[in-house]
């Protein structure tokens, strides 16, 4: 059993807190928690961004007080045992985290150690450890990964490694953060199988998370937080009868898989508009899109593809269909990649496509280089000008940011100062690559909001995404990859 | 069974003959230990990692040195002795970088590029070093990837931002690049320590290791080779003396 008691928390320096300076949305502390979690009960904590989701992880695995400091007040008890005065190395041997993050939760760089590395650290005897491996990758399916480098993996299938090396301690209490963030449905589908085990098992079950739709069925009890408190908490029968309404009301994202939009649906419509416009200047022509890995793999192969201008449109299709590899390409990043975009009756080769269409990042940090939110716009005009930079940032709420340090604002306003670079560098069409990975409903809006002020203002916008309820949200048309990729079937088994 | 092959899937040489090899490189190569008596010693031990990158599969960088190594002898040798003052100063200095400096690098990448992390703590707790000194150590062979990653996708940024040698503001270049690359490092280096720390690493007990390590032939033969290069160096300086 684990207990929470009067568990009062806050960060003593900025690095483990969420939310960034400047920000309203509180930091990830905690208020009087109260929280009393059974041996086999699957738990779901969910609310805004920095609401203390994360916290209390941290607090059932022990980093925090241990590894991230802070002023912590009650107690926190796993089994009877204290975890914020024990070791972390043996609150280990009872308590396994699965991160948000796949590409920094791995010691190993190959797989099969990576599994054996818990173990390990407990100093189990080595048969029994390749037994257990053994065991646990056969149950996984996991065979055509093990013994491969962790850097050759997909997000999707770091992921499952890390579930897979939880697996194989056997520890009865598992704990996931945001587990799904960077997942396509087919593999949170697979997450929600093998959670769905675990809970058979009897293991108690922790996720924090903000895409509650694929956890709802599973869930025996909801605790929704805000500001650092336990606002509600929903029973299994209470979860059941409860409305959408009453879930966005809370700050919570839909408790159902939003309907999809067909392939078909989409397809149709694209092709009305392409019908009622007569020619050929209202899209985007993509030719001859080709992408080869070094190593010979065929990643993308798009003959022909158009996508219309003045609309956002949603790209979509699951991990290797070469949506990341498209955005590449269509920035003209990477020698490798081919093709010819014709755009208003010009063709731009990859050079040129470089300097028409601007990227964000799914992960912002690597396209904030300066050292404040002004000289971010600045440089990206072609012509600096103070005045039209400061009227950019007002359209974004971030006039008051202007002389802040870009890496100190939270995930949300580092995400908005790079779509106001975009804006200040003139050019018509922008990128999101996966912009609501890891948002909650509030700032999933947030984002719909300013895609359709960018069509308001005669921008074209191209959303990869896996985010249903973003598509719904503010998309115009839907494009599956998947219909327009032809990377030879022999190949495209293997994922990129 | 896959785990099966893994287990009989053993690199050439154990990690710790590596670790010797790469002693040996540094001291006598880039150290220029036992001066002109260690010479002919010093030409093989250019070529010995050479042998062992062929050997596990990289082509690519053997060639290369082999074509940067030949280059460089062959002028050291053949074009500087007809050449005087400056021109003379600067074969000397790049003939030296290169012989100098490729084959610690080679060895260095042999290292990392067979070594898998786990060996690697295997081998150093067999020599009985302290977890302190493992386990930093440890971290790097995971940190650079990462970071390589980073510095990947940072570059991109750059490009789609027009920012590039040659292109405008070429001189801030430098500094841009910096500010991710550091925010990310930081970052990335926190929450590998905070997973690896919820796994139990840096407990008091003893660590077990599922990978094979032990010394076979080919490890027999590295002692040998070396221990037959140091005897004929100290004979070699002790004629000379």
């Amino acid at each position: 059993m684990i207990e929470l008691k009067n568990v009062t928390f806050e960060y003593g320096s900025a690095e483990g807190a969420a939310g960034g300076i400047g920000e309203t949305v509180s930091n990830g502390s905690l208020k009087n928690i109260n929280l009393k979690i059974n041996e086999g009960e699957f738990v779901l904590l969910t609310g805004g961004s920095g609401c203390g989701k994360t916290t209390i992880l941290r607090l059932i695995n022990g980093l925090i007080p241990n590894f991230f400091e802070g002023k912590l007040e009650g107690s926190v008890t796993v089994d009877g045992f204290d975890v914020s005065h024990a070791e972390l190395y043996d609150t280990a041997k009872s308590v396994s985290t699965v991160f948000q993050n796949p590409r920094s939760q791995f010691f190993n760089v190959d797989t099969t150690s990576e599994l054996a590395f818990a173990c390990e650290n407990q100093g189990m005897a080595e048969s029994e450890i390749l037994q257990r491996i053994d065991k646990t990758v056969s149950e996984l399916h996991l065979e055509p990964l093990m013994n491969r480098s962790l850097f050759d993996l997909s997000g999707g299938q770091k992921q499952k490694i890390a579930c897979a090396s939880v697996a194989v301690t056997g520890n009865k209490i598992i704990l996931l953060d945001e587990p799904s963030a960077n997942l396509d449905l087919k593999t949170i589908d697979e997450l929600a199988s093998l959670l769905k085990k675990w809970k058979a098992e009897g293991k108690t079950i922790i996720v924090a998370e903000h895409r509650i739709s694929y956890l709802w069925d599973l869930a025996d009890r909801t605790v929704v937080l805000k500001d650092g408190q336990i606002v509600r908490e929903l029973s299994r029968e209470q979860m059941d009868k409860i409305s959408e309404e009453e879930l966005h009301a809370l700050g919570l994202r839909s408790a159902r898989h939003p309907e999809l939009v067909s392939g078909s649906h989409s397809q149709e419509m694209l092709k009305q508009v392409q019908h009622d416009s007569g020619d050929t200047t209202c899209f985007l022509t993509l030719q001859n899109f080709r992408y080869k890995y070094r190593n010979g793999y065929l990643a993308l192969n798009i003959p022909q593809m158009q996508i219309p201008v003045g609309k956002i449109t949603a790209i979509t299709g699951n991990n290797g269909d070469g949506k990341t590899t498209l955005l590449n390409c269509l920035c003209g990043l990477g020698r490798r990649s081919k093709g010819t975009l014709l755009y208003q009756g010009k063709t731009y080769n990859r050079r040129g496509r470089q300097k028409l269409i601007f990227l964000v990042m799914q992960d912002v940090n690597h396209q904030l280089f300066t050292e404040s939110v002004l000289d971010e716009v600045l440089i990206s005009q072609s012509d600096a000008n103070e005045d039209e930079a400061r009227r950019i940032l007002a359209t974004l709420d971030l006039e008051a940011f202007a002389d802040r340090h870009p890496q100190s604002l939270s995930g949300g306003q580092k995400q908005r100062v790079a779509v106001a670079s975009a804006i200040a560098s003139g050019r018509d069409i922008m990128l999101f690559d996966e912009p609501t990975s890891g948002l909650d409903y509030t700032h999933m809006l947030q984002i719909g909001e300013i895609l359709r002020s960018l069509k308001d203002q005669g921008k074209t916008g191209i959303v990869v995404t896996h985010d249903r309820e973003l598509i719904k949200e503010c998309c115009d048309c839907e494009i599956c990859l998947h219909d327009f990729n032809q990377i030879n079937p022999a190949e495209g088994g293997k994922d990129a | 069974m896959e785990i099966l092959n893994s287990k009989s899937k053993k690199t050439l040489l154990d990690p710790r003959t590596k670790l010797l090899l790469l002693v040996f490189v540094s001291v006598f190569v880039l150290g220029n230990a036992g001066g002109n008596a260690a010479a002919e010693f010093r030409v093989a031990l250019n070529y010995l990692p050479l042998l062992l990158l062929l050997a596990s599969g990289k082509w690519k960088p053997v060639l290369f040195s082999v074509i940067f190594y030949s280059l460089a002898y062959a002028f050291s040798t053949m074009l500087m002795p007809h050449c005087k003052g400056l021109l003379n100063f600067l074969i000397l200095a790049m003939c030296g970088i290169v012989l100098r400096f490729m084959p610690g690098i080679m060895t260095g990448m042999y290292v990392v590029s067979t070594t898998t992390v786990s060996e690697f703590i295997a081998a150093m707790e067999r020599m009985h070093v302290s977890q302190k000194i493992t386990i930093p150590l440890a971290v790097m062979f995971r940190f650079f990837p990462t970071v390589v990653e980073e510095a990947g996708s940072i570059n991109k940024a750059m490009a789609m931002r027009d920012i590039k040698f040659g292109g405008k503001k070429a001189l801030q270049m430098i500094e841009y690049r910096l500010i991710p690359m550091m925010t990310c490092s930081v970052k990335i280096g926190q929450e590998l320590s905070a997973a690896s720390l919820t796994r139990g690493l840096g407990g008091p007990g003893k660590r077990t290791n599922i990978c094979r390590l032990g010394f076979g032939w080919c490890d027999y033969l590295t002692f040998t080779s070396l221990a037959c290069g140091l005897l004929f160096v100290i004979l070699q300086a002790c004629k000379v003396i």
